[in-house]
């Protein structure tokens, strides 16, 4: 297993260049630039002709597109992800401030859709046709098709601006000590809303996944033989069918992450959490190519690296494949 | 100031540039602004203003802002985006000025004046006294040095400063000892007094190692300054921390502990949130946003909401005088001033502000309507009848499709302004109907802002002159020196001159000459004479109707105590006497 585990590594170095370089380009080919947003926008009527090519020089916007790809890569390499245009932070410090916010809020959204797609998923399967599963079906449904940014303006409207039960933006109120059992219950507060707006669809969509995986296993020779023995019913679902149900939903899961870093650009832009979704489109909008690959790169390397574990995963649940 | 000569675009239509540029309050409120003033505010300010000031202001507590645009530094030193104004917070600037724009000083001692020898016999020496036991929030003194330093900060080519026009006219600046800085000028700078204000502070000169000084620089992103607070803290995209400054020069103040900036992006959001609670005001709020506060306020949701006396942006009609912007041939409609006159009489201003703008704007009549220089013009008469016949005794016959005509040309016009503001083309819609009922037609044609606002070289039709009426909004803060220039006739922009900025080609000598002469002196007195003479003029020869100004204000949390809009700049610079009543 070790072998494999370095080979997909090794593998997934290409494939990262490919991406990085994919995307470079095609963020130089769309309209407008760095310094074009400056002379519209924010730093507007003082800028100069001379200001904008020294500009240009220094960040070596006018080199072949090529040339600027090797410099980013080269630094890349040296550990040096760039420089934010806009804030003159380096790259790295900004999403090391973003990152965990972003995991935080995706780990829970995560584990919320696991506790609560898992059991209703299976007993929505094994209880088929029950009043229950049409409840599940219609639910889950409604979950896929609400979008999400609506549900989070509505959970808003609702627990924020008429009942006033939970704070509405951010992930910390201001006027509460940043220590001790107050703040847990502040933090708390504050991702309530969120983890639920994001845990919505995964969880509806999962549900869906886990009960047509349980039907398929369920109507097996195997498990009528395991009932036909006379064990438990709770043993032969949760241990001889699960373990072979559970196959196709590892690969689901390992899909279901990078959706949830979509969910959060729209839940973070919403509820005005400063995460690596809002720090994706405030680059966007302002050009910030560096940042911007940054957060792609980060990106990237996260979908690459669950897949791996979802492969990984595959084997332990599944010993007729083998690690090759 | 307000409006460069270099970015059109940027500067009048940017909210980013102009929003904290014309938040104040004016001093020309009108009969009938002070008359929906009054109306507007119903029990509103002077009786919420009259309960802030009960009790006794005490120490502590935080007060949050919710910031909407997150800058990218935030000493305006170095950024010029609209977020960065909040640091004066922490930063004093050496004056700053107050409602009617007349400057008051801050960390100088007094205002320079050709009575207490600040200004030179020939105006181009000015003498800036410092006031004396100013220290840095770190505890170092604040002296003459630091005038000098932050000078040649923006002298130096390797920084990347954002500092406005004003300081292009500065020749050199000198410490005559640790109090006088004297300040040289090539030309007569009527800007003088928005050196180093709240856009450009001083700079702290023992903090820095050279005067080459880039925005990646750690106090161009978080300044140190004299201020009341002190920034500790700023997580990008989360929130911005500022302290109590201990050294403040008043022992007493801050009551504050500490402010927090809370960087919420989606506007709605924030505004709902703060009135829920959330927040104890919000940087910034626009007109638009007024009738949803104000109504929070009504509704007794614990919200002050504060208008400024009179008019802040205009929206102007921009009347092309010129045939397709050669100024030697006039526009063969507009170049008739009875046309101009007319439009002038036949606009319903009123109707506009009540049933498009919810009440929120002003009417305008004067070119220089704000500041110390403000001149009070009332807004032309709405008197179809009269336009009417203004146009029949000029010649203009009414054609049978309802356009007049005259010697063959009819009285039919281009109307554009920047396409997909829905509130705009409502008023439009209005205009519209008003000029058909004196024969006038207008085509509605809105463009993309770039079409308008390009420059000579990209072809912008503004700058080219390839329009018939325009519209957008634009003014000046405070002085109305360099707006006042915009406006004569060796501005008006060509190939040899692709930077003018009289772009609706207006050609008056007395307006001219005017206007010269009030840039020959800064005896304000003399000054105030020449612009009254020529807003008169403005108003006389109508090269641009000015169609309302928008209602500007400020808003907090009634938790929030000691908040004073007697600046220009609102409630800001009054962060110092801010207090909480936690009970």
């Amino acid at each position: 297993m070790g072998h494999y585990l370095v080979r997909r590594t090794l593998q997934a170095v290409p494939l990262l260049i490919a991406i990085s370089a994919i995307i470079f380009v095609m963020l130089q080919m769309t309209p407008g630039g760095p310094l074009a947003t400056g002379e519209g926008g924010g730093r507007s009527a003082r800028v100069t002709a001379e200001d904008l090519q020294r500009l240009r020089n220094k960040y070596g916007l006018d080199d072949p597109l090529y040339v600027q790809y090797f410099h980013w890569g080269s630094d890349l390499l040296r550990g040096d992800w760039g420089t934010s245009f806009n804030t003159g932070l380096p790259v790295l410090t900004m999403i090391g401030e973003r990152l965990p916010t972003t995991l935080l809020v995706m780990g829970l959204s995560f584990l919320t859709t696991l506790v609560l797609a898992i059991p209703i998923g299976i007993l929505a399967a094994v209880r088929r046709y029950s009043i229950f599963d049409y409840l599940t079906t219609t639910v889950s449904f409604l979950g896929i098709a609400i979008p999400s940014f609506w549900f989070a303006l509505m959970l808003m409207f609702i627990f924020s601006f008429t009942l006033g039960w939970l704070p509405s933006v951010g992930l910390s109120d201001p006027r509460v000590e940043h220590s001790g059992m107050a703040a847990v219950i502040d933090r708390a507060q504050h991702l309530i809303m969120p983890v639920a707006v994001l845990a919505l669809t995964s969880t509806a969509s999962l549900t869906r996944y886990v009960r047509a995986a349980m039907l398929d296993v369920i109507g097996q020779d195997y498990v009528r033989t395991a009932q036909a023995k006379g064990l438990a019913e709770r043993t032969v679902i949760l241990v001889h069918a699960l373990k072979n149900g559970a196959i196709p939903i590892v690969t689901v899961l390992a899909l279901e992450l990078p959706d949830l870093f979509i969910g959060a650009v729209i839940v973070e832009s919403v509820f005005a959490i400063s995460g690596m979704g809002r720090l994706f489109i405030e680059s966007a909008n302002l050009r910030d190519y560096p940042v911007l690959m940054g957060v792609l790169v980060i990106t990237a390397i996260l979908v690459v690296t669950f897949n791996l574990i979802a492969d990984l995963l595959y084997a332990t649940l599944d010993p007729r494949i083998r690690f090759q | 100031m307000v409006h460069a000569t270099a970015a059109p675009q940027a500067a009048h239509e940017h909210t980013n540039v102009m929003d904290r540029r014309l938040h104040r309050r004016g001093l020309l409120a009108g009969t009938t602004a002070a008359a929906m003033l009054a109306a507007l505010r119903g029990t509103g300010l002077s009786a919420s203003a009259a309960a802030q000031d009960a009790g006794e202001p005490t120490r502590g507590g935080k007060a949050v802002i919710a910031l909407i645009q997150e800058p990218g530094q935030m000493n305006p030193f170095f950024n010029v985006q609209s977020g960065s104004f909040l640091s004066t917070l922490a930063l004093d600037p050496l004056f700053v000025p107050d409602a009617d724009g007349n400057y008051l000083p801050v960390l100088a001692a007094e205002v320079p004046t050709l009575e207490n020898g600040g200004i030179s016999e020939d105006f181009l020496t000015i003498t800036y006294k410092l006031r004396d036991g100013i220290t840095w929030s770190d505890g170092e003194p604040f002296t003459a040095d630091d005038v000098v330093f932050s000078f040649e900060i923006y002298k130096n080519p390797e920084s990347t400063t954002a500092l406005g026009t004003a300081y292009e006219l500065i020749e050199s600046v000198t410490a005559i000892d640790p109090l006088t800085v004297e300040v040289k000028m090539s030309d007569i700078n009527p800007a003088y007094l928005t050196l180093w204000d709240s856009e450009g502070p001083v700079q702290p000169k023992h903090l820095f190692e050279s005067s080459a000084v880039t925005q990646e620089h750690p106090l161009a992103r978080l300044p140190v300054g004299t201020g009341p607070f002190v920034f500790t803290d700023w997580k990008t995209g989360d929130e911005i921390t500022l302290t109590r400054n201990e050294k403040y020069r008043d022992p007493e103040r801050p009551y504050l502990d500490g402010v927090t900036i809370k960087i919420t992006p989606e506007k709605e959001t924030a505004i709902a949130s703060f009135i829920a609670g959330e927040f104890d005001t919000i940087y910034f709020i626009t007109t638009g946003d007024l009738p949803t506060l104000s109504a929070a306020q009504e509704a007794g949701d614990g919200i002050v909401v504060a208008l400024q006396e009179g008019p802040s942006h205009v929206e102007w009609l921009w009347l092309n005088m010129s045939d397709n912007g050669d100024p030697g041939k006039p526009h063969p409609v507009l170049g008739d001033p009875a046309i101009r006159e007319a439009m002038d009489h036949g606009i319903d201003r009123q109707t506009v502000i009540d049933e498009v703008l919810g009440g929120f704007g002003y009417q305008v009549g004067s070119f220089i309507y704000a500041g110390w220089a403000a001149v009070d013009i009332p807004a032309a008469t709405y008197d179809p009848a009269l336009a009417n016949s203004l146009l029949d005794e000029a010649g203009w016959v009414m054609g049978d499709d309802g356009v007049r005509v005259k010697d063959g040309v009819r009285a039919s016009l281009r109307y554009q302004t920047i396409a997909g503001d829905q509130t705009r083309e409502l008023y439009q819609q209005v205009v519209q109907q008003n000029m058909k009922d004196i024969g006038i037609e207008l085509v509605i044609e809105n463009v993309p802002s770039n079409t308008i606002f390009g420059s000579w070289e990209e072809g912008g039709i503004f700058m080219r002159g390839d329009y018939d009426i325009l519209m957008s909004r634009a003014g000046y803060f405070v002085d109305p020196a360099s707006w006042a220039k915009d406006f004569t006739s060796d501005q008006i922009p060509s190939d040899e001159f692709p930077g003018g900025f009289n772009r609706v080609r207006y050609q008056s000598e007395a307006f001219d000459e005017a206007v010269n002469a009030a840039a020959q002196t800064l005896d304000q007195a003399v000054r105030g004479e020449a612009y009254t003479t020529a807003a008169q003029q403005f108003a006389a020869d109508r090269p641009s109707l000015p169609l309302y100004s928008s209602a500007w204000g400020w808003t907090w949390n009634e938790r929030l105590q000691g908040v004073d809009t007697a600046f220009w700049e609102g409630m800001w610079p009054s962060s110092a006497g801010w207090y909480v009543n936690e009970g």
